[in-house]
């Protein structure tokens, strides 16, 4: 039903109808978003990545091939994106993205309904701070996979079409960055 | 089993592709060893967490990002302002209508000069039939080409603009141009300037 719907927009949106592309970037741009903030961790950038990738969709349409699903290119563009900057990034800066930038640590997350209580509100938002940070020390290589499988739910072959790479690779990267993430988590969260 | 093959099982598990006989093999190290048994809990809790957390926390890009990417975007459409405004306004459209008539003289001299013209730096491989030009499939147009009252196809490349000037344009699946591709409809933008022009002077009288 979603697919279908996705199809007969970027069908229009193809053609230069400008509100069909307007609708595109509505129901993707916090997917976009959300990829590119786990991989940047900073919401500046991240909204920079959200506009370059809608600006190459629109540039490219002759590019998109249509037996392919339109959210698997998106991906694609917005990963390779992101992938280019964190390459660019200065390593000082590196280190320094996300200390400042804490919008995206939601610490009510994690908790059911009405059972808050300050001590839980506090453990959880410092469970959550850990695993922000175990996800941002994730080499690139494994961050992408890794953000993929666990916030965008792909299935490894989808992740193999988004990244241009066998799933015997994916599966590799997907298996280091779970122990790299395991260890960082070891004694502080489980 | 050794320990470094069920800790490659448990992956596969994670992945959702463990099944049968190997799945039965992993469970029976997993009773026996306990090192084993404690690297799977954690894994298991890591990828927990990571559901939970990256999965479930809403992040959204800011509400005004789909006018930025909207004004980000080039506009091809600006040549069909006109059109534009006329589904906005249809019932200034039909009073526009009854000027046309009026303008029709106007119209006919505009027409009269309707000669097929074609400008571009290199024509060599450009097939003129009639009112069509032709970018044969393979050939190469160096430059810009203007066709003025013709139709162009283009089937192979043009390496700069193509401009068609009260005209129509074709292109075909194979067609490459590297630069813009522009219509102008001089009559209708000529038309749809008087017609604005008209009404605003209506409207202050
Ligand atoms: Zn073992």
């Amino acid at each position: 039903m979603v697919d279908h719907f996705d199809v007969r927009l970027v069908k229009l949106a193809r053609q230069g109808d400008q509100e069909a592309f307007a609708d595109l970037v509505d129901v993707y741009k916090d997917k976009i978003f959300h990829l590119a903030y786990r991989m940047l961790s900073n919401r500046h950038e991240a909204e920079d990545i959200v506009q370059e990738t809608f600006l190459r969709v629109y540039k490219n349409w002759e590019r998109y091939d249509e037996k392919q699903k339109f959210s698997t290119w998106l991906y694609r563009i917005a990963t390779n994106l992101c992938i280019d900057r964190l390459r660019k990034r200065k390593p000082n800066y590196y280190l320094d993205a996300g200390m400042n930038d804490q919008e995206g640590l939601d610490g009510y997350t994690l908790i059911p309904g009405d059972e808050r209580t300050p001590e839980s509100e506090y453990l959880l938002t410092e469970t959550q701070q850990t695993i922000h940070y175990a996800i941002e020390g994730l080499p690139a290589k494994y961050k992408s996979v890794v953000i993929l499988r666990y916030l965008q739910e792909l299935s490894l072959s989808e992740i193999s079409d988004v990244l241009d790479m066998p799933v015997t690779t994916v599966k590799t990267r997907l298996h280091r960055g779970r122990e790299f993430l395991r260890k960082k988590l070891q004694h502080k969260v489980l | 089993m050794d320990c470094k093959q069920a800790t490659s099982l448990m992956h596969e598990y994670l992945d959702d592709e463990l099944f049968g006989e190997e799945a039965l093999s992993l469970q029976r190290h997993l009773q026996e060893c306990p090192s084993c048994q404690m690297h799977f809990k954690e894994l298991e809790q890591a990828e927990l967490m990571l559901f939970a957390t990256i999965k479930r926390s809403s992040l959204s890009a800011s509400d005004e990002l789909v006018d930025r990417i909207m004004k980000s975007i080039p506009s091809q459409q600006k040549q069909r302002a006109w059109l534009q405004w006329v589904k906005r306004h249809p019932a200034l459209t039909a009073a526009a209508m009854f000027l046309l008539v009026m303008l029709f003289s106007t119209i006919s001299l505009w027409n009269s000069d309707d000669q097929l013209i074609v400008k571009g730096k290199d024509l060599d491989h450009v097939v003129i039939n009639g009112r069509t030009v032709t970018v044969p499939s393979g050939s190469k147009v160096a430059g810009n080409l203007t066709v003025e009252n013709g139709t162009a196809e283009i089937y192979g490349e043009v390496e700069g603009n193509l401009t068609v000037i009260d005209g129509s344009y074709y292109q075909a699946s194979t067609a490459k141009i590297l630069g813009e591709v522009r219509s102008i409809d001089q009559a209708l933008d000529w038309l749809w300037y008087r017609i604005t022009n008209t009404f605003t002077e209506v409207a202050y009288r």
